[in-house]
């Protein structure tokens, strides 16, 4: 028992270290501003499709049977306030982030893993470069810009997905789906998604580059890496998720 | 003559040179595309058609996979297994569904239906799509991994020198050990989301849970649970077949394996949830079976 939670608590031990370092780099100058925008361009070109195609169909199977309880109730004009409440409050955060996690940071902890075992970061460390200011600084940075970005998008591609299935397929009425939006959702609620996506953004960056860059034992150690980058940035999401929930829930906005 | 040969061999490479234009100038992406989806189709077919010779002659591969898919490998046991992160994470999506379905029936001031969300939402909706998720960052991403270090390291070509069919040998026991594995894996998911959601209903938000009982039971349709597990079964199915693509055809070093990795993860994530949105258009589509206003 003892083997095993020695090797767990290093790790988790670990990834605060490089939460700390990493926060600390952020503020060091000159911050790599190049390694940034590189970063940035990087991570939204490799997401912002599966963002699209992950929303469309998750946003319209919720609305899908919110439309069914809805119409059950002979309320089939709330439509609109379910969207809203649905594509802002919960999957605009969720989508965002899970392409994050499932795009971004996969590729982000390929790239560090894969500079790992080629020893790159080992020579940059002889050369007096660190790696928390030149790589995780920047990335992490990148991830949060990514997130809200994505955010953005997610949360008109939900709306219009929505609308369409509501309204043109469904044939709820327009005005009453455009009036209604607002119903349950407000600025409160929105500010509360972005923090959400913010937080998730943030996680999932650390999560990345804390084991990319403990990858080790070749190319199974890289994509165990990766694996293990999807599970743990998914498991750490959710928690927050509720954590978040629950806060807001307990200020009563 | 001379002249006469010349000008025509320059009127010859003047117009292969302007059908060489014209063939660059058109985009070679789409071509790309359909080779791409081609290339996807064979994959599939064989590992489909290798799942008699799998179940025939494979079986001993078949069982380990079994036990590898369910308790995990390397260090996905450290956190309990495929079973314990899928169970972890749809049972935060029945935290979620009690937090907001409470807060939210309590609104109109009908929050004693949540135990009716519980049964309807996570049965039909949460934990299905979550544990689609969830599967493809364990399960998946984990075969991809497996599958793309072998392929790097020339294993997979050991094998065929071994005259071993590593299509059968290799995918088609991975996609019947996972269709094997979901069910229990799916059944704790369930029994998770179905849990926290009463957890937070009854101890969080304090209602009393013979209330929460009634509601949740009257609702809780068996027809309902049985779709839910054929809508993950499917997904199981995609996501595998996915997954052992990009592992299969990874190259390029560590790097590569990781980058097949992130492939493999982005697309099964799109296509678990378009499989999820047409399989709940098809099999949930008529409302006849939920009764409310009687």
């Amino acid at each position: 028992m003892a083997l095993a939670i020695k090797p767990a608590l290093s790790r988790v031990g670990g990834f605060v270290s490089l939460v700390g370092d990493s926060s600390r780099a952020m503020f060091r100058r000159p911050f790599p501003l190049q390694e940034y925008l590189e970063q940035t361009v990087f991570i939204a070109s490799v997401s912002i499709l599966p963002a699209v195609f992950v929303t469309i169909p998750f946003t319209v199977v919720v609305q899908f049977f919110i439309n069914q309880l809805l119409q059950e109730i002979g309320a089939t004009d709330l439509a609109g306030g379910g969207s809203g409440f649905v594509v802002i409050q919960e999957l605009g955060p969720f989508c965002s982030v899970l392409v994050v996690a499932g795009a971004g940071a996969t590729a982000v902890c390929a790239d560090l893993g894969s500079r790992r075992i080629r020893e790159e970061l080992d020579a940059m460390e002889t050369l007096g470069l660190d790696p928390m200011h030149r790589l995780v600084a920047p990335r992490v940075l990148a991830f949060t810009t990514v997130a809200l970005g994505l955010f953005g998008i997610v949360s008109v591609v939900g709306l219009v997905g929505t609308y369409v299935f509501s309204v043109v397929i469904g044939g709820a009425s327009p005005g009453l789906f455009v009036s209604n939006l607002t119903l349950v959702t407000g600025a409160p609620e929105f500010i509360m998604a972005m923090i959400k996506t913010l937080l998730f953004g943030v996680t999932a960056a650390w999560v990345a580059c804390y084991l990319g860059m403990n990858a080790k034992g070749g190319p199974k150690g890289v994509g165990e890496a990766v694996n293990q980058t999807v599970v743990v940035t998914l498991m750490v999401l959710v928690v927050i998720n509720s954590a978040v929930t629950t806060v807001y829930l307990q200020l009563g906005v | 003559m001379s002249t006469l040969e010349e000008s025509r061999r320059e009127i010859v490479a003047e117009a292969r040179a302007r059908q060489i234009a014209v063939i660059k100038n058109i985009p070679h992406i789409p071509g790309n595309v359909i080779y791409a989806v081609g290339q996807h189709m064979n994959f599939y077919a064989a590992a489909l058609a290798g799942i008699p010779l799998a179940v025939t002659r494979y079986r001993r591969e078949v069982v380990r996979l079994i036990a590898a898919i369910a308790f995990g490998t390397g260090a996905l046991v450290l956190v309990g297994g495929t079973v314990f992160v899928v169970a972890f994470l749809t049972g935060f999506a029945g935290v979620e569904l009690g937090l907001q379905g409470y807060s939210q029936l309590g609104n109109i001031g009908v929050e004693a239906l949540t135990g009716f969300i519980s049964a309807y939402i996570n049965t039909r909706l949460a934990a299905p799509a979550l544990a689609g998720i969830a599967l493809t960052a364990t399960v998946g991403a984990g075969f991809t991994a497996q599958l793309g270090a072998m392929r790097v390291s020339e294993e997979i070509d050991a094998l065929e020198v071994m005259s071993i069919h590593s299509v059968p040998y290799l995918v088609s026991t991975r996609i019947v050990a996972g269709l094997i594995a979901i069910i229990p894996i799916y059944s704790v998911s369930l029994l998770a989301s179905y849990a926290t959601t009463r957890a937070v209903v009854t101890l969080g938000f304090g209602q009393s849970s013979g209330a929460y009982s009634h509601y949740f039971d009257t609702f809780l349709i068996p027809s309902d649970i049985v779709i839910s597990f054929i809508k993950v079964l499917f997904m199981a199915i995609v996501i595998m077949a996915i997954s052992c693509y990009y592992g299969f055809n990874a190259s390029g070093g560590p790097a590569g394996v990781g980058r097949a990795v992130g492939s493999a993860v982005r697309l099964s994530l799109v296509v678990v949830l378009f499989t999820d949105m047409l399989l709940s258009f098809a099999l949930y589509g008529s409302t006849d079976t939920l009764n409310i206003s009687g």
